[in-house]
Protein backbone atom coordinates (compact mmCIF):
# COMPACT_ATOMS: atom_id res chain seq x y z
CA UNK A 1 0.00 0.00 0.00
CA UNK A 2 2.88 1.74 -0.13
CA UNK A 3 2.33 2.97 -3.56
CA UNK A 4 -0.14 5.49 -2.54
CA UNK A 5 2.59 7.19 -1.26
CA UNK A 6 4.81 7.16 -4.35
CA UNK A 7 1.64 8.48 -6.95
CA UNK A 8 2.26 12.06 -4.82
CA UNK A 9 4.74 14.38 -6.23
CA UNK A 10 7.72 13.42 -3.96
CA UNK A 11 9.53 16.76 -5.14
CA UNK A 12 11.94 18.00 -2.03
CA UNK A 13 9.80 16.66 1.24
CA UNK A 14 9.39 12.68 0.25
CA UNK A 15 5.58 11.59 1.06
CA UNK A 16 4.30 15.00 1.70
CA UNK A 17 0.69 15.42 1.17
CA UNK A 18 0.13 17.86 -1.13
CA UNK A 19 -2.55 20.39 -0.91
CA UNK A 20 -4.17 19.67 -4.17
CA UNK A 21 -4.17 15.26 -3.32
CA UNK A 22 -6.66 16.17 -0.33
CA UNK A 23 -8.41 17.95 -2.24
CA UNK A 24 -8.88 15.80 -4.96
CA UNK A 25 -9.99 12.85 -2.47
CA UNK A 26 -12.72 15.52 -0.74
CA UNK A 27 -13.46 15.93 -4.37
CA UNK A 28 -13.91 12.20 -5.04
CA UNK A 29 -15.77 12.04 -1.75
CA UNK A 30 -18.45 14.39 -2.74
CA UNK A 31 -19.12 12.84 -5.82
CA UNK A 32 -20.09 9.31 -4.00
CA UNK A 33 -22.16 11.07 -1.53
CA UNK A 34 -26.02 11.27 -2.99
CA UNK A 35 -26.29 14.75 -2.26
CA UNK A 36 -23.42 15.44 -5.17
CA UNK A 37 -26.44 13.97 -7.78
CA UNK A 38 -28.65 17.13 -7.14
CA UNK A 39 -25.54 19.44 -5.83
CA UNK A 40 -23.99 19.58 -9.53
CA UNK A 41 -20.49 20.54 -8.69
CA UNK A 42 -19.78 23.09 -7.05
CA UNK A 43 -17.18 23.27 -4.61
CA UNK A 44 -18.60 21.90 -0.93
CA UNK A 45 -16.08 22.98 2.52
CA UNK A 46 -14.31 20.00 3.30
CA UNK A 47 -15.47 19.95 6.68
CA UNK A 48 -18.94 19.60 5.08
CA UNK A 49 -18.16 16.69 2.64
CA UNK A 50 -16.61 14.63 5.96
CA UNK A 51 -19.98 15.85 7.44
CA UNK A 52 -22.06 14.35 5.19
CA UNK A 53 -20.01 11.38 4.85
CA UNK A 54 -19.34 9.94 8.29
CA UNK A 55 -23.63 10.72 8.35
CA UNK A 56 -24.25 8.72 4.97
CA UNK A 57 -21.53 5.86 6.19
CA UNK A 58 -23.60 5.45 9.12
CA UNK A 59 -26.96 5.64 7.44
CA UNK A 60 -25.68 2.75 5.17
CA UNK A 61 -24.48 1.22 7.78
CA UNK A 62 -28.11 1.01 9.99
CA UNK A 63 -29.79 -0.11 6.61
CA UNK A 64 -27.09 -2.82 6.40
CA UNK A 65 -28.23 -3.63 10.27
CA UNK A 66 -32.09 -3.37 9.18
CA UNK A 67 -31.58 -5.58 6.24
CA UNK A 68 -29.84 -8.10 7.80
CA UNK A 69 -32.52 -8.53 10.40
CA UNK A 70 -35.43 -8.62 7.72
CA UNK A 71 -32.92 -11.51 6.49
CA UNK A 72 -32.37 -13.32 9.60
CA UNK A 73 -36.40 -13.25 9.97
CA UNK A 74 -37.27 -14.65 6.55
CA UNK A 75 -34.01 -17.42 7.33
CA UNK A 76 -35.81 -18.48 10.41
CA UNK A 77 -39.10 -19.19 8.76
CA UNK A 78 -38.01 -22.02 6.73
CA UNK A 79 -41.03 -22.13 4.14
CA UNK A 80 -38.98 -21.83 1.50
CA UNK A 81 -40.48 -23.30 -1.79
CA UNK A 82 -39.28 -23.44 -5.14
CA UNK A 83 -40.46 -20.56 -6.27
CA UNK A 84 -38.17 -18.73 -4.30
CA UNK A 85 -35.46 -20.91 -5.22
CA UNK A 86 -36.02 -19.67 -8.70
CA UNK A 87 -35.71 -16.28 -7.55
CA UNK A 88 -32.65 -16.39 -5.92
CA UNK A 89 -31.25 -18.29 -9.01
CA UNK A 90 -32.28 -15.44 -11.42
CA UNK A 91 -30.74 -13.46 -9.02
CA UNK A 92 -27.32 -14.70 -9.42
CA UNK A 93 -27.32 -15.38 -12.80
CA UNK B 1 -19.93 -23.86 -7.39
CA UNK B 2 -16.91 -24.26 -9.18
CA UNK B 3 -16.92 -21.64 -10.85
CA UNK B 4 -16.55 -18.93 -8.32
CA UNK B 5 -12.61 -18.79 -8.10
CA UNK B 6 -12.00 -18.53 -12.02
CA UNK B 7 -14.80 -15.87 -12.29
CA UNK B 8 -13.28 -13.53 -9.21
CA UNK B 9 -9.16 -13.83 -10.14
CA UNK B 10 -10.88 -11.76 -14.37
CA UNK B 11 -12.00 -9.20 -12.36
CA UNK B 12 -10.18 -6.23 -12.55
CA UNK B 13 -7.10 -7.43 -13.11
CA UNK B 14 -5.23 -4.15 -13.03
CA UNK B 15 -6.11 -3.38 -9.47
CA UNK B 16 -3.79 -5.97 -7.67
CA UNK B 17 -0.47 -5.74 -9.82
CA UNK B 18 -0.83 -1.60 -9.36
CA UNK B 19 -0.98 -1.45 -5.90
CA UNK B 20 1.93 -4.06 -4.78
CA UNK B 21 4.56 -2.74 -7.39
CA UNK B 22 5.42 0.84 -6.07
CA UNK B 23 8.08 1.47 -9.53
CA UNK B 24 4.57 1.52 -12.14
CA UNK B 25 3.38 4.29 -12.02
CA UNK B 26 3.07 5.00 -15.26
CA UNK B 27 -1.07 5.66 -15.76
CA UNK B 28 -2.84 6.03 -12.74
CA UNK B 29 -5.36 3.03 -12.23
CA UNK B 30 -8.80 3.15 -12.48
CA UNK B 31 -10.27 5.40 -9.56
CA UNK B 32 -11.56 2.01 -7.01
CA UNK B 33 -14.67 3.05 -5.88
CA UNK B 34 -15.92 2.42 -9.62
CA UNK B 35 -14.89 -1.48 -9.44
CA UNK B 36 -17.83 -1.64 -6.90
CA UNK B 37 -20.59 -0.54 -9.35
CA UNK B 38 -19.77 -2.87 -12.49
CA UNK B 39 -21.94 -5.69 -12.34
CA UNK B 40 -19.11 -8.19 -11.41
CA UNK B 41 -18.89 -7.20 -7.99
CA UNK B 42 -22.55 -7.34 -7.70
CA UNK B 43 -22.38 -10.71 -9.04
CA UNK B 44 -19.77 -11.68 -6.87
CA UNK B 45 -20.87 -10.36 -3.45
CA UNK B 46 -24.61 -11.71 -4.13
CA UNK B 47 -23.22 -15.67 -4.57
CA UNK B 48 -20.97 -14.77 -1.98
CA UNK B 49 -23.78 -13.12 0.23
CA UNK B 50 -25.81 -16.45 -0.33
CA UNK B 51 -23.09 -18.76 0.26
CA UNK B 52 -22.32 -17.01 3.71
CA UNK B 53 -26.03 -17.23 4.50
CA UNK B 54 -26.38 -20.77 3.52
CA UNK B 55 -23.35 -21.56 5.77
CA UNK B 56 -24.76 -19.20 8.78
CA UNK B 57 -28.15 -21.00 9.09
CA UNK B 58 -26.78 -24.48 8.77
CA UNK B 59 -24.38 -23.57 11.90
CA UNK B 60 -27.01 -22.43 13.80
CA UNK B 61 -28.49 -24.98 16.29
CA UNK B 62 -31.65 -26.35 15.43
CA UNK B 63 -33.80 -24.49 18.70
CA UNK B 64 -32.34 -20.89 18.21
CA UNK B 65 -33.32 -18.53 15.29
CA UNK B 66 -30.85 -17.13 12.57
CA UNK B 67 -29.46 -14.04 14.53
CA UNK B 68 -29.92 -10.67 12.67
CA UNK B 69 -26.45 -9.84 14.50
CA UNK B 70 -24.32 -12.98 12.63
CA UNK B 71 -26.08 -12.62 9.39
CA UNK B 72 -24.81 -8.93 9.18
CA UNK B 73 -21.06 -10.35 10.24
CA UNK B 74 -21.60 -13.06 7.62
CA UNK B 75 -22.48 -9.92 4.89
CA UNK B 76 -19.60 -8.02 6.05
CA UNK B 77 -17.27 -10.92 5.75
CA UNK B 78 -18.33 -11.33 2.18
CA UNK B 79 -18.04 -7.92 1.77
CA UNK B 80 -14.54 -7.89 2.80
CA UNK B 81 -14.14 -11.08 0.74
CA UNK B 82 -15.10 -9.52 -1.89
CA UNK B 83 -12.82 -6.51 -2.13
CA UNK B 84 -9.93 -9.19 -2.03
CA UNK B 85 -8.37 -7.42 0.98
CA UNK B 86 -6.97 -4.67 -0.90
CA UNK B 87 -8.29 -2.03 1.25
CA UNK B 88 -7.39 -1.54 4.96
CA UNK B 89 -11.50 -1.80 6.06
CA UNK B 90 -11.51 -5.45 4.76
CA UNK B 91 -8.76 -6.57 5.84
CA UNK B 92 -9.59 -5.62 9.45
CA UNK B 93 -13.16 -6.95 8.77
CA UNK B 94 -11.41 -10.51 7.95
CA UNK B 95 -8.51 -10.29 10.50
CA UNK B 96 -10.57 -8.98 13.31
CA UNK B 97 -13.38 -12.16 12.54
CA UNK B 98 -10.89 -14.74 12.57
CA UNK B 99 -10.18 -16.75 15.80
CA UNK B 100 -6.62 -16.79 14.75
CA UNK B 101 -5.83 -13.31 14.46
CA UNK B 102 -2.52 -13.27 15.50
CA UNK B 103 -1.25 -15.96 13.20
CA UNK B 104 -3.06 -14.38 10.44
CA UNK B 105 -1.30 -11.51 11.30
CA UNK B 106 1.97 -12.12 11.16
CA UNK B 107 1.86 -14.39 8.01
CA UNK B 108 -0.25 -12.47 5.48
CA UNK B 109 -0.40 -9.33 7.60
CA UNK B 110 3.37 -8.97 7.79
CA UNK B 111 3.73 -7.33 4.80
CA UNK B 112 0.97 -4.76 5.74
CA UNK B 113 3.10 -4.05 9.30
CA UNK B 114 6.03 -3.64 7.37
CA UNK B 115 4.89 -0.88 4.87
CA UNK B 116 2.97 0.72 8.50
CA UNK B 117 6.30 0.96 9.76
CA UNK B 118 7.92 2.56 6.47
CA UNK B 119 5.20 5.07 6.60
CA UNK B 120 5.06 6.45 9.74
CA UNK B 121 9.16 6.23 10.02
CA UNK B 122 9.11 9.03 6.85
CA UNK B 123 6.35 11.61 7.51
CA UNK B 124 5.94 12.06 11.28
CA UNK B 125 8.51 15.12 11.58
CA UNK B 126 7.62 16.34 8.28
CA UNK B 127 4.03 15.83 8.46
CA UNK B 128 3.44 18.43 11.35
CA UNK B 129 4.75 21.28 8.43
CA UNK B 130 3.57 20.02 5.54
CA UNK B 131 0.15 19.22 5.99
CA UNK B 132 -2.18 21.02 3.31
CA UNK B 133 -4.05 24.38 4.34
CA UNK B 134 -7.78 22.73 4.73
CA UNK B 135 -6.54 19.74 7.26
CA UNK B 136 -5.34 22.50 10.02
CA UNK B 137 -8.78 23.43 10.98
CA UNK B 138 -9.74 21.99 14.18
CA UNK B 139 -13.48 20.82 12.66
CA UNK B 140 -12.02 19.14 9.86
CA UNK B 141 -9.82 17.36 12.25
CA UNK B 142 -12.38 16.34 14.34
CA UNK B 143 -14.31 15.24 11.16
CA UNK B 144 -11.71 13.13 10.17
CA UNK B 145 -11.57 11.48 13.49
CA UNK B 146 -15.08 11.15 13.36
CA UNK B 147 -14.51 9.39 10.08
CA UNK B 148 -11.48 7.33 11.34
CA UNK B 149 -14.05 5.47 14.00
CA UNK B 150 -16.89 4.50 11.35
CA UNK B 151 -14.71 2.84 8.86
CA UNK B 152 -13.21 -0.05 10.03
CA UNK B 153 -9.36 -0.46 11.18
CA UNK B 154 -8.64 3.09 10.36
CA UNK B 155 -8.49 4.60 13.38
CA UNK B 156 -4.70 5.66 13.03
CA UNK B 157 -4.48 6.71 9.33
CA UNK B 158 -3.08 9.74 7.90
CA UNK B 159 -5.74 11.80 6.28
CA UNK B 160 -5.12 10.67 2.27
CA UNK B 161 -5.60 7.40 3.45
CA UNK B 162 -8.19 7.43 5.44
CA UNK B 163 -10.22 9.68 2.82
CA UNK B 164 -9.26 7.10 -0.11
CA UNK B 165 -10.14 4.26 2.51
CA UNK B 166 -13.67 5.93 3.21
CA UNK B 167 -14.34 6.48 -0.08
CA UNK B 168 -14.13 2.95 -1.02
CA UNK B 169 -15.94 2.15 1.78
CA UNK B 170 -18.60 4.06 1.25
CA UNK B 171 -18.77 2.45 -2.31
CA UNK B 172 -19.03 -1.26 -0.54
CA UNK B 173 -21.56 -0.43 1.77
CA UNK B 174 -23.97 0.49 -1.63
CA UNK B 175 -22.97 -2.23 -3.12
CA UNK B 176 -24.28 -4.49 0.28
CA UNK B 177 -27.40 -2.30 0.57
CA UNK B 178 -28.57 -2.74 -2.92
CA UNK B 179 -27.72 -6.61 -2.85
CA UNK B 180 -29.14 -7.44 0.59
CA UNK B 181 -32.25 -5.32 -0.65
CA UNK B 182 -32.55 -7.25 -3.77
CA UNK B 183 -32.25 -10.66 -1.46
CA UNK B 184 -34.80 -9.47 0.88
CA UNK B 185 -37.51 -8.14 -2.03
CA UNK B 186 -36.89 -11.48 -3.66
CA UNK B 187 -37.27 -13.55 -0.90
CA UNK B 188 -40.60 -11.69 0.52
CA UNK B 189 -42.08 -11.71 -2.88
CA UNK B 190 -41.61 -15.70 -2.91
CA UNK B 191 -43.03 -15.92 -0.01
CA UNK B 192 -46.20 -13.57 -0.24
CA UNK B 193 -46.80 -15.27 -3.77
CA UNK B 194 -46.66 -18.53 -2.70
CA UNK B 195 -48.42 -18.95 0.51
CA UNK B 196 -49.96 -21.89 0.90
CA UNK B 197 -46.92 -24.61 0.36
CA UNK B 198 -46.21 -24.71 4.27
CA UNK B 199 -47.04 -28.34 4.28
CA UNK B 200 -44.26 -29.44 1.86
CA UNK B 201 -40.69 -30.29 3.57
CA UNK B 202 -38.28 -27.27 3.38
CA UNK B 203 -36.83 -26.74 0.31
CA UNK B 204 -33.32 -25.02 0.34
CA UNK B 205 -33.00 -22.60 -2.18
CA UNK B 206 -29.68 -21.76 -1.71
CA UNK B 207 -28.70 -25.72 -2.50
CA UNK B 208 -30.83 -25.69 -5.50
CA UNK B 209 -29.29 -22.38 -7.15
CA UNK B 210 -25.98 -23.68 -6.76
CA UNK B 211 -27.30 -26.63 -8.52
CA UNK B 212 -29.29 -25.09 -11.59
CA UNK B 213 -25.84 -22.85 -11.77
Amino acid sequence: MSSRRSRSRRSSNSSRITEEQIVELVSKLQDLLPEARSRSSERVSASRVLQDTCNYIRDLQQEVDDLSERLADMLATTDMTSAQAAIIRSLLM
Amino acid sequence: MASVPSSSSSSSPSQPKTRKKPGQNSSPPPPPQTKWQTGTQERLYSRRLVDALRATRDRTQVQESVGSRAVKEAADSALALTARGQSRWSRAILFGRNSCRRKLLVKAGGKIRRHRRKQHGAPPVAAAAAEPGVLKEQKVKERLRKLGRLVPGCRKLPAATLLEEAADYVAALELQVRTMRALAEALSAATVSAPEEEETEAVDPIAIAEQGS
